[in-house]
């Protein structure tokens, strides 16, 4: 999947930020500060009075909740004392079928860093827990863009980290962070999806406009936009995501948040209306020229043409195979020649969505008689990745 | 769908029935059969009109013979216009299911006010302008005044319909208030008389309480109903109070003075008569002579329904000599005007008994118990014989007069109370006679003995028992359903204790108090910051709310609040309230967010619903106990317990729950819609008060939820609203609480819905 996201370029630190009121070890907050949990209504007795069952559920609940979320295939150890019935289906799974899938997509991530994210029933507290991710945060009634679209994923994490630090206060507005992203995503091709996914923690939003009228512009210009609720069902975000086609999900607990987070991974479904399906695509080798050349010189990429920020000169970079302008990362589009420009793992991490693996079945461990079936089985998964490797070196 | 209900065929206008409409109907469905009364509780939001409607309408159409027409009340125009369009949806499901067009006549009928067309006269503001207007312009003399003087303004579209409307019957069909004035735009007919009319052959009738109780009204626009209807009082909850007020009067010093305007005009006014039409003044006269005779052969023969203030003894008797000429009537008036005037004059407060108020009455000024009785009934005849215009400008004189036929009729069930100023302002003179109704199965007893049977349901009406007790009747069936949920969808919390562990509470002694003040503020402040969109918060009385608020500005509660949510605030005022309501919806509608402040008993707490986003949840600040210090309460409670057995203790806590239950019942307006309920005061964690609570929100209090602190209240709501949060499909809840007609008539499921009707 291609994620177009995107470079640090850390907001003006111009205004004095208190720091949050956070402990030294976040992970070990003050438990009274907390919530009341109630951990003695997970737990029932069986007939007999023992606790057994009910431990041993909530253990296997969350290995198999693991093997979910991460894709692993439960391997049959884990499926030991199994009764594939008895247990409900992780929360959330919706599957596509057989339906064309937008693979390319650029998507905003909005994250609400108002005061409410200094909640504490996620823990440490709801921001350290959200920001895993995230581009525009939304504070103080205004927009600030942390990142801008471009698909490295270590800038990216290297912005979030330090956010992590910066102080929640005010209020979010919705509205301007929608404008904010609209105003990059309508630039955006008609044949990718302009997306924005916003992880919301406030239940209010203060709006210098009416932002219905927002709302319309979104979905002429066919924004998706998805919300994730940390708190509670807020009606203007049901209506925005009713309109935009995005989903609404509010979260129970932090790995229901997590799931929910997941979810947001796989591509949506592409709209019918989408334009073209066939894109030229180009795949830049990494060129380094090397110091000892004689005609090394730095150059600038197209890139800091526009942003102008970061180092400005370079030796090595991405050169567009038709053109030969420079880029210093991947996926871009070309400048010049408007040719879509990836990587060949970019791709390769887009094609399992394309083609998801088949959910493994499950077989007690009983009926596998002796350690040759084990064998077995691994033996064809061995196979089975190693033809995965080849179809990605086939497209490629 | 298709029903059957013990071998009646009800056509059933959706496709999905939830199984305690079901059970609602074969209650409903033994009530006629028993052609007996009935008191069924229901929870809003599970579709209490539209099975209603669908089974009473097979019931007519099975057996026309035995339930010839359906009276529906309910209490405001928009509740009304629903109902009609309810029953607009089940005639269209008729016509397709049967294919043929069938005969049914629905209307609905509202004041003038809102059936108007004229448009000079619709375009007045005032309920009363528009009835005084439209009562110059149709009188009947006006009228003929019209044949010598063809100057006279009439209004063209009520000529036109007394010349030709009453021939035509009005077509069949559903007629809404929209529609009729559509109908009488159309045929150039006044829709308000058209209606009224009509409303003699309609098969069904929805329209006001007020005009089959307040007997002012009833008498000219009910009187002539057939016995065999059945008359359903929707969301009749309040229905003993609004019998009560209809059967009140209350005197203070410029109704008398307005009175005595009034009789000086009616003596102007019968001098000129008297110079110039004489005759006239003399067959009245004769006619009084004769007695009411007519008005007694029809009541004998029954066609009319009853009117409490014209007793059936005054039918029996002609009017007294003493005040059968116009002259003398007019003296009486008098009389008794200048009496009323030196009651008022007291310094110290009154209360006295009817037949006291008759003995010094006598002593005082000489007026018999007889000529009182007859007052109502003479003042009509005159002010018909005088031919006056404009009855509004008359009101006084009118209430004067009911006041006297009314006093000199019942011994028992009215209290009189002079006050000489109001308890807030002891020093401003404002001498009130107030003549209250302590027994409410007096205005509504007319109705229970004409018609065959009375359906009296909300979705409060807990404990059933007490209606019966107080409107005096005796019911055939009395039930209560709860409602079928596939998801808790309501989370009623009871918070007893602040943080700091001090009692919340509402009660007088720590009203002032300002650690429950500030844990009040706490609360709201807490709340406002986890629930989403809109939260309505319910105070006891203005005067609370006022202090409350004061006091939250101070400690800067308010001013933390507004950071999470706006805040909006009913008053007395309607027009402000309706503005603070439109803004608020606004506020909820666009994310902002916002709480409304109001208070129990007031219009937001009985009229509006807050559905889904609108009310997430409502707080209930204290226990909207009725203020007990007044006289009129006193005196009503000394009546309950010496006539009807009922201790003042429980009469006022079931008042004050069933209020705390219409307050709490505002946000949770179906199936889909979700709600915090938070009750915080200690005290309804008694059993006394939860016990009082309908059922289908008592089931959902467990022991858990009593007595909470703010701290842990937040963290069930938390959980609540996350929960509730979560995707809700149509399909989670076929099969629980949402049946097609398969699993409707499956086994299991008819043993279960017999559960769901909880007989009182």
């Amino acid at each position: 999947m291609i994620i177009k996201e995107d470079r640090g370029e850390q907001h003006s630190s111009a205004q004095v930020l208190p720091r949050v009121e956070m402990d030294e070890e976040p992970e070990r907050a003050k438990r009274w500060e907390g919530g009341y949990e109630r951990t003695w209504e997970v737990l029932k007795e069986d007939e007999s009075g023992s606790l057994k069952a009910t431990v041993e559920e909530i253990l296997f609940q969350s290995k198999r909740r693991r093997c979910v979320e991460y894709g692993h295939p439960p391997t049959p150890h884990t499926l030991r004392c199994c009764k594939p019935s008895a247990f409900p289906p992780p929360r959330v799974i919706e599957s596509h079928g057989q339906v064309r899938l937008g693979m390319m997509r650029h998507l905003f991530v909005v994250v609400d860093c108002s005061r409410s994210m200094e909640d504490q029933d996620l823990k440490p507290n709801r921001l350290t827990s959200t920001l895993k991710v995230g581009v525009i945060t939304t504070k103080n009634k205004r927009a600030e863009k942390l990142t801008d679209l471009a698909g490295n994923p270590k800038k990216h994490i290297s912005a979030l980290k330090k956010a992590v630090d910066s102080a929640c206060v005010g209020e979010p507005s919705l509205y301007n962070a929608l404008s904010l992203a609209v105003q990059t995503l309508k630039h955006m091709p008609g044949h990718t999806s302009r997306e924005v996914l916003i992880i919301l923690s406030s239940l209010t939003t203060c709006d210098p406009a009416n932002i219905y009228d927002l709302v319309k512009t979104l979905k002429c210009l066919k924004v998706r936009v998805s919300v994730i609720g940390l708190s509670a069902e807020v009606r203007v975000c049901t209506v925005l995501t009713r309109e935009t086609g995005g989903s609404y999900h509010v979260i129970l607990d932090e790995s229901h948040f997590k799931e929910l987070l997941m979810l947001h991974v796989k591509p949506p479904p592409a709209s019918s209306s989408s334009e073209c399906s066939l894109i030229r695509m180009g795949f830049p080798q990494h060129a380094v020229a090397s110091a000892m050349e004689r005609d090394a010189r730095p150059s600038f990429s197209m890139s800091h043409l526009d942003s102008g920020a970061g180092p400005g000169l370079s030796l090595g970079g991405y050169f567009c195979p038709q053109c030969h302008a420079k880029y210093s990362e991947l996926p871009v589009e070309c400048k010049v020649c408007g040719l879509t420009l990836v990587s060949a793992p970019h791709l390769a991490r887009s094609f399992h969505h394309l083609f998801p693996l088949q959910p493994f079945v499950e077989s007690p461990v009983e009926e596998l008689q002796g350690s040759r079936y084990l064998h077995a089985h691994a033996r064809a998964l061995c196979g089975y990745s190693s033809v995965t490797v080849l179809v990605w070196f086939q497209v490629l | 769908m298709k029903l059957n209900i013990e071998g009646l065929l009800v056509y059933f206008p959706y496709d999905y029935i939830y199984p305690e409409q079901y059970s609602y109907m074969l209650e409903l469905k033994r009530t006629l059969d028993a052609k007996g009364h009935g008191v069924l509780e229901m929870p809003s939001g599970t579709g209490k009109t539209i099975s209603l409607l669908s089974l009473i309408v097979a019931y007519q159409r099975a057996f026309p013979l035995d339930v010839t027409k359906l009276i529906y009340c309910s209490r405001t125009v928009p509740e009304i216009e629903k109902v009609v369009e309810e029953l607009r949806k089940l005639m269209e499901f008729y016509a397709k299911e049967t294919g043929e067009v069938n005969n049914f006549l629905a209307l609905a009928l509202s004041s003038r006010k809102n059936l108007c067309i004229h448009p000079e006269v619709s375009a007045l503001r005032f309920g009363k302008e528009v009835d005084g207007k439209c009562h110059s312009l149709t009188a009947s003399y006006i009228r003929a005044q019209r044949h010598s003087n063809p100057d006279q303004p009439v209004c063209r579209f009520y000529e036109e319909f007394d010349s030709v409307g009453r021939q035509v019957p009005l077509p069949a069909g559903i007629y809404n208030l929209d529609d009729l004035k559509d109908f009488g735009r159309r045929k150039g007919w006044c829709p308000y008389y058209l209606a009224r009319y009509s409303i003699l052959h309609a098969n069904i009738v929805v329209y006001s309480y007020h005009y089959l109780l307040d007997p002012k009204i009833a008498d000219l626009v009910s009187k002539e109903l057939a016995k065999k209807s059945v008359v359903v009082f929707d969301e009749a909850h309040n229905i003993d109070n609004v019998c009560i007020d209809s059967m009140s009067v209350n005197i203070t010093r410029r109704t008398l003075d307005r009175c005595q305007n009034n009789v000086d005009t009616l003596q102007h006014t019968i001098q000129r008569i008297k110079d110039t039409d004489a005759a006239k003044l003399r067959e009245e006269y004769r006619r009084l002579v004769e007695g009411l005779k007519e008005a007694n052969v029809a009541r004998e023969t029954d066609v009319y329904l009853a009117n409490p203030v014209l007793p059936d003894e005054i039918l029996q008797e002609a009017v007294p000599g003493s005040i059968r000429t116009a002259e003398h009537f007019l003296g009486f008036l008098r009389r008794f005007l200048e009496y009323l005037k030196s009651r008022l004059r007291v310094q110290h407060v009154v209360q006295e008994s009817a037949p006291q108020f008759l003995k010094d009455i006598f002593e005082k000024v000489c007026i018999d118990r007889k000529p009182l009785r007859f007052c109502a009934e003479r003042l009509q005849s005159l002010l018909r014989t005088l031919e006056i215009a404009d009855i509004a400008d008359f009101s006084a004189v009118t209430l004067i007069s009911n006041f006297a036929t009314l006093v000199s009729t019942y011994s028992l069930g009215f209290t009189i109370i002079i006050e000489p100023f109001d308890d807030r302002t002891p020093t401003i003179a404002n001498p009130v006679l107030h003549f209250s109704c302590m027994d409410p199965s007096i205005a509504i007893k007319p109705v229970f003995q004409r018609f065959q049977s009375v359906v009296i349901t909300s979705g409060t009406l807990s404990p059933l028992d007490i209606y019966p007790k107080i409107l005096d009747f005796r019911p055939v069936t009395m039930a209560s359903f709860t409602m079928t949920l596939a998801r808790t969808c309501l989370c009623p919390l009871i918070v007893g204790r602040g943080n700091d562990q001090v009692a919340l509470s509402s009660k007088f002694e720590t009203r002032e108090d300002f650690a429950v003040i500030r844990n009040y503020g706490n609360l709201l402040l807490e709340m406002s910051a986890i629930v989403p969109d809109g939260i309505v918060a319910f105070f006891t009385s203005y005067v609370y709310m006022e202090n409350i608020v004061a006091s939250w500005y101070e400690q800067g509660i308010l001013e933390n609040i507004q950071r999470n949510k706006l805040i909006f605030i009913e008053t007395p005022d309607a027009a402000e309230t309706s503005m603070a309501l439109e803004k608020y919806q606004e506020a909820c509608e666009n994310g902002r967010g916002a709480i409304l402040l109001s208070v129990a008993r007031g219009k937001v707490s009985e009229g509006i619903d807050f559905v889904h986003h609108f009310g997430r949840a409502v707080i209930m600040f204290g226990v909207p106990y009725v203020y007990t210090q007044s006289r009129i309460l006193k005196a009503r409670l000394e009546y309950l317990r010496d006539q009807f057995q009922i201790r003042e203790n429980d009469f006022l806590t079931f008042d004050a729950m069933r209020h705390a239950a219409q307050c709490v019942g505002r946000a949770i307006r179906g199936k889909t819609d979700y709600g915090l309920m938070i009750f915080a005061d200690k005290r309804y964690a008694r059993a006394d008060k939860r016990g009082k609570l309908p059922r289908w929100i008592q089931e959902h209090i467990n022991d858990g939820s009593l007595n909470l602190t703010v701290d842990e209240t937040v963290q069930l709501s938390k959980h609540f609203l996350r929960q509730m949060a979560q995707p809700f499909r149509q399909e989670d809840q076929l099969g629980l609480s949402l049946l097609t007609l398969e699993q409707l008539q499956s086994e299991e499921m008819l043993k279960r819905i017999t559960q769901i009707a909880h007989q009182a």
